[in-house]
């Protein structure tokens, strides 16, 4: 007869404060709340310009945040899509091209998910590491976005339904921050509410326990980067929109800033951690600091410096990466000192 | 461990608001010299203005780095100050820069357009807001002319035909093949120069056939592979000339034929820019002419067509001003003359 036994590993928090302390470290956002609060106070003083406009910063936020939401289904699962960018544009030239501007963006979000497939289909099915198949989609879509477009931007047939769809609606939200918010509510149910969103964190943390434990891998792969390639679709049917037509080369410094909103908000590139939120945290982070620096004229490449340096004290400051830094300058220490004796 | 662990977080945390603090302090810098500009303005009794600037390059771009400092000096002449933006060719990046400057509120936007076909929601923005736009550069589309003062810069087609203008001249009647190497694939300025210089080449010399032509994106080493691929595709005893959109292009389509063995004084070959990279090439005989182009005049004019806005000499109620740069072709006799000297 045999008998059951518990095992618990570490000891159980039964306080609020415990409970409290537990719940925060298991997010992933501190750094990325912190960051911004850093970014709010500091742009407070100097450019208050920013919060004045707000309606600014929100579009400049939205503009990043939106492929980033849809980048971080991807991330949470320890892949990349780099062809987010040229999705963005095939899609929307193929908007553009269709006279009906309703049909188009029902064609153009459909070409999304059908590239999100095609991308599930070479690193689920057939193996391809994400990173090269998603990048030989990069080229192949800005080759057909060229090919579509006649190499030359292509305007959509209503330009005032275009310009009409960038102006405010309720109070000073656009339909592009509105379809944002929408976004981000929607992902963020889906990973924390939903099971099969939740999966994402099994595949990514550890994907041999998650076959193990009977998860569909594969088809968590497909929908990662169907959502991925829908979203990115969705941002390039409304940059066409909002712009009145779609340019071939669209998206071409899109993809590395959504990446560091998604990194800055504390999503881990090898997958199994972070959040929606996070991501949205580290795009308002990300875009109130690029306006504040649009406003106050710093040129390109000085943003690229305090933008790039900041992403790296992002990763560095992650706590796995603080331990194998303190770990490694202890070695180099102790092994001087054992040299020494 | 917990002790490292909080202390390289709060290194880092004041290392992201110093960089904050540093971002900000270098514009103040800039700021602080326009004040000084403002305050020399207000000493002599002019008015001072606040214009924003969007620009697709800046100091990352050969013509983007002479251009600068010369619109700088004016401003500062006029009791300008300036912010500038660079979208580095990005339409989506520019348009959200340019709802920046509107909120801003400044007195002028000078607007170098990205892309041409998605400035419109730009121009239509200032001009709710009222802030009237100097185009620099490249043109916007003929149907938004409308809602801007003013543009100052160069003919892009005219400088296509110009450029072919003088390979039908050396060419001289003959039947010969060439190839072209264009810009950045859907940029304004490089389907204008292809396509003035296509349609002169057809109806000035139908005896020059264009055998294929392939982006060089601006970029020496692009082109380079471009002309050399071309050259294998169209069989090289089939190419006599060459044609690139810019200088810099043209290097590397004659580094091409060197690779092959050939001597480029052997072809005709043709370009734009009158550059730092041309003018020498075709004092050398290796470029037969090439089209001059300012950086100082586009810089300086920018600002002094947004001034005669500002000022009240150009209003919306006059005519729209086009400042056309004089771009004079360069030849093996002229190549060295100091009203063709290169700027960038």
């Amino acid at each position: 007869m045999s008998q059951n036994q518990t095992i618990q590993i570490g000891q159980r928090e039964t306080t609020l404060i415990g409970k409290l302390r537990l719940r925060l470290a298991r997010r992933t956002e501190g750094r990325a709340v912190v960051l911004l609060a850093v970014v709010l106070i500091v742009v407070s003083f100097t450019e208050p310009l920013v919060f004045t406009a707000y309606q600014v910063s929100l579009g400049r936020i939205a503009l990043i945040g939106l492929v980033a939401l849809g980048l971080t289904a991807v991330i949470l699962m320890g892949e990349l899509d780099l062809s987010v960018a040229s999705t963005l544009a095939v899609s929307g030239v193929v908007m553009a091209l269709i006279p009906d501007v309703r049909l188009g963006v029902v064609v153009a979000l459909g070409v999304g998910l059908l590239i999100g497939f095609i991308n599930g289909f070479f690193v689920a099915v057939v193996g391809i590491n994400s990173f090269i198949a998603t990048l030989g989609m990069l080229f192949a879509l800005r080759g057909l976005a060229f090919i579509l477009s006649d190499e030359a931007p292509v305007r959509i047939a209503d330009t005032d339904a275009g310009i009409a769809f960038g102006l405010a609606i309720i109070g000073p939200l656009t339909p592009r921050v509105l379809i944002f918010i929408l976004a981000f509510i929607l992902l963020q149910i889906f990973v924390s509410r939903v099971k099969a969103g939740r999966e994402f964190f099994a595949v990514g943390g550890n994907r041999q326990a998650a076959y193990d434990a009977g998860i569909p891998v594969k088809r968590r792969i497909f929908t990662g980067f169907m959502i991925s390639g829908f979203v990115a679709s969705l941002a390039g049917a409304i940059n066409t929109l909002e712009r009145t037509a779609a340019d071939p080369r669209a998206g071409l410094t899109v993809l590395l800033a959504s990446f560091a909103a998604a990194i800055i908000g504390g999503n881990y590139l090898k997958g199994g951690r972070g959040s929606i939120v996070g991501t949205l945290i580290g795009a308002t982070a990300l875009g109130v600091l690029q306006v504040a620096f649009t406003l106050s004229g710093v040129q390109v490449p000085v943003q690229e410096i305090f933008i790039g340096l900041i992403l790296l004290l992002a990763v560095t400051t992650d706590p796995a990466s603080l331990r194998a830094v303190v770990g490694g300058i202890r070695s180099v220490f102790q092994g001087r000192l054992k040299f020494q004796s | 461990m917990r002790r490292s662990r909080i202390g390289l977080a709060t290194a880092g945390l004041i290392a992201v608001a110093g960089l904050t603090l540093a971002g900000c302090a270098a514009a103040d810098e800039t700021a602080t010299d326009a004040a000084d500009t403002t305050e020399e303005a207000a000493v002599t009794g002019a008015d001072t203005y606040e214009v924003y600037a969007l620009l697709p390059q800046g100091n990352d771009q050969a013509y983007g780095t002479t251009y600068l400092p010369p619109m700088l000096a004016k401003a500062a002449e006029l009791g300008i100050n300036l912010t500038i933006t660079n979208s580095e060719y990005d339409g989506d990046k520019q348009a959200s820069e340019c709802e920046v400057a509107v909120a801003a509120q400044p007195d002028g936007i000078i607007l170098w357009p990205a892309i041409a076909d998605t400035i419109r929601p730009c121009l239509e923005a200032a001009q709710a807001a009222g802030i009237p736009v100097w185009i620099t550069n490249a043109d916007v589309n003929p149907e938004d002319t409308e809602l801007t003062y003013g543009y100052s810069g160069t003919d892009s087609y005219g400088q296509g035909a110009a450029s072919a203008e003088i390979m039908c001249e050396i060419v001289d009647g003959a039947e010969i093949g060439i190839i072209q190497i264009n810009g950045l694939t859907g940029n304004s300025v490089a389907t204008l120069r292809g396509n003035g210089f296509k349609e002169t080449i057809a109806s000035n010399c139908p005896n020059v056939t264009i055998l294929a032509e392939q982006p060089g994106d601006w970029v020496p080493d692009k082109s380079q592979i471009a002309a050399s691929e071309m050259l294998t595709s169209v069989g090289i005893e089939n190419v006599q000339g060459m044609y690139a959109a810019d200088d810099s292009m043209i290097k590397g389509g004659i580094d091409a034929l060197k690779a092959r063995g050939l001597d480029p004084a052997d072809f005709f070959i043709t370009s734009i820019g009158g550059t730092f990279l041309g003018n020498p090439l075709v004092v050398s005989g290796e470029l037969d002419g090439t089209i001059f182009q300012s950086s100082s005049w586009d810089g300086e004019n920018a600002v002094i067509g947004m001034y005669s806005v500002l000022s009240g000499e150009v209003t919306a109620d006059d005519e729209r001003v086009a400042l056309y740069m004089p771009n004079p072709k360069v030849t093996a006799a002229n190549a060295s003359s100091p009203e063709v000297a290169p700027e960038w």
